[in-house]
């Protein structure tokens, strides 16, 4: 099976970055330090997109760089790509007239 | 690490050897169209209907720009409509740049009986000054003497990962060889200020950090909109990155490691070495020439470019004046479309063949060889855009 690059930044990372195009099935081999984490992705990850490296449940914060980049705004399988139609940012959000 | 530089009256060093007319308009511009070496700005908004604090900031940009090492001379005119404010009138303009002890002819449109007549006067002392600085001869320098400024756009993934990494360490080089780094961008660092404030270098220097994302954010609440309509940019979105935290924690790396020593206004000059937040906007055509005006003399470009094929058309921005502005990239599509465009590449990094240290140290030797004279890609165009100070406050 082909081997796709991958880097996760933080050992406390949800997600990690795909460095190549992923095609759906593919599995990525994504680097944290020297660790690879196997996944296999649900969906086409395209170049730096983000996948999900672990189960996240709804309202679970997405965690990269090891800090909070959003909230999960519906369950997200390992192995899908997580961007603004399953992740929620809460800073600036004039729309909610809120502070998180 | 050395370089060749143009050491100024007042032990500064500059990388370039420009004389600059100040302000713009059409009588510092065809002083300039008639006398090579010369340079001037361009700018639509000069203080009238301002604010005290926005008058300020258009003040500091002007002699900021003259006081900054790369210029070796200054032609001050009198012929800019400021509606006789106080913090723009000539002689307070002249009395700041005096401080620096480099050369500045001071041209009154009044004594001179007219504009024409001040053109050509401005011409006379302009073709004297670049040639008395042609004399001058460049010396070797630690890179101690360096003051950068870096602005991260069309921000992606890449940016994050690699790009903004490998800026951060030549930042944390240049700062512990006792030079000068500075980043801005405030609205680009809400979700990551937390990070920054444990860095600042004392309780007050972190609750000032705080203060100005409160200040920004505030704002962008009052606005009622989603602040992912606006910033992080449609094309940062269609590059991956999903919310405005995700690129703030990406662009704090450029920012490199070391304590953070103050929060400077727009064009205020830091006074000391070491690593300095600048609250201001992250435009283009406003950050860089306030980074200039504060004293740096090189400006980075740390350009994503994921979310669209856009890189073709970087030769057009050149806002940086006096300062060479250095294009850099980690991301392959990127700099492929437009490599004569691009000083520096690091997608090397996300290809496996360099690590963030080695691209860093191959950025810092270039960095070094373009402050001893070598021409960044944008240097070799003959273009300026018009600049924008950076206005807190509504006009009236």
């Amino acid at each position: 099976m082909t081997q796709k690059r991958g880097l996760i930044l933080h050992p406390g990372d949800n997600v990690g970055n795909a460095l190549e195009e992923v095609l759906q099935g593919e599995v990525i081999g994504l680097s944290l330090g020297k660790e690879i984490v196997q996944v296999e992705a649900l969906e086409a990850i395209p170049f730096g997109f983000k996948i999900a490296v672990k189960e996240i449940t709804s309202g679970e914060p997405i965690i990269k760089y090891g800090e909070t980049i959003g909230h999960a705004s519906k369950p997200i399988k390992r192995g899908s790509l997580v961007h603004v139609h399953n992740l929620a940012g809460a800073r600036g959000r004039g729309d909610l007239r809120k502070r998180p | 690490m050395e370089f060749l530089g143009y050491v100024r009256p007042d032990g500064s060093v500059g990388i370039r050897n420009h004389v600059l007319v100040v302000p713009g308009g059409v009588i510092a511009e065809k002083i300039c169209a008639l006398v090579p070496g010369t340079k001037t700005i361009a700018m639509a908004k000069s203080g009238g209907g301002m604010t005290t604090r926005d008058r300020e900031a258009v003040a500091r940009t002007f002699f900021g720009l003259a006081l900054n090492p790369n210029v070796a001379g200054v032609v001050l005119h009198s012929g800019l409509v400021a509606g006789g404010y106080p913090e723009l009138k000539v002689e307070r303009l002249a009395a700041e740049i005096a401080k620096s002890g480099k050369p500045l002819e001071v041209v009154d449109v009044m004594a001179e009986g007219g504009a024409l007549e001040t053109i050509m006067k401005g011409v006379k002392v302009a073709r004297k000054m670049v040639q008395d600085a042609s004399r001058l001869r460049r010396e070797l320098v630690g890179i101690g003497t360096l003051c950068l400024g870096v602005k991260c756009g069309a921000s992606d993934p890449t940016s994050g990962m690699v790009g903004n990494p490998v800026v951060g360490y030549l930042f944390d080089r240049i700062v512990e060889s006792g030079g000068t780094a500075m980043f801005g961008e405030t609205t680009e660092i809400i979700g990551a200020e937390h990070i920054l404030a444990k860095r600042a270098v004392n309780e007050q220097v972190a609750e000032e950090i705080l203060e100005a994302v409160r200040f920004v954010e505030d704002r962008a609440l009052a606005t009622g909109e989603d602040i992912r309509t606006m910033n992080p940019v449609p094309e940062n979105i269609a590059s991956g990155i999903s919310s405005l935290e995700e690129k703030s924690l990406g662009a704090i790396y450029k920012a490199g490691h070391q304590p953070i020593q103050g929060v400077l206004k727009y064009a205020e000059r830091p006074g000391k070495p070491g690593l300095f937040l600048v609250d201001t906007w992250m435009g283009i055509t406003t950050i860089f020439p306030g980074f200039v005006a504060a004293g740096a003399q090189l400006t980075l470009f740390q350009y994503g470019g994921g979310g669209g094929a856009k890189a073709r058309t970087l030769l057009d921005v050149s806002p940086s004046i006096v300062a060479p502005l250095l294009w850099t990239s980690a991301n392959p599509v990127a700099y492929a479309q437009a490599k004569d465009s691009f000083d520096f590449y690091s997608g090397t990094v996300i290809e496996g063949t360099e690590t963030i240290e080695e691209a860093g140290e191959r950025l810092l030797r270039l960095v070094a060889d373009i402050a001893s004279g070598t021409l960044t890609r944008n240097e070799t165009f003959n273009y300026a855009d018009p600049i924008e100070v950076y206005g807190i406050d509504p006009l009236f």
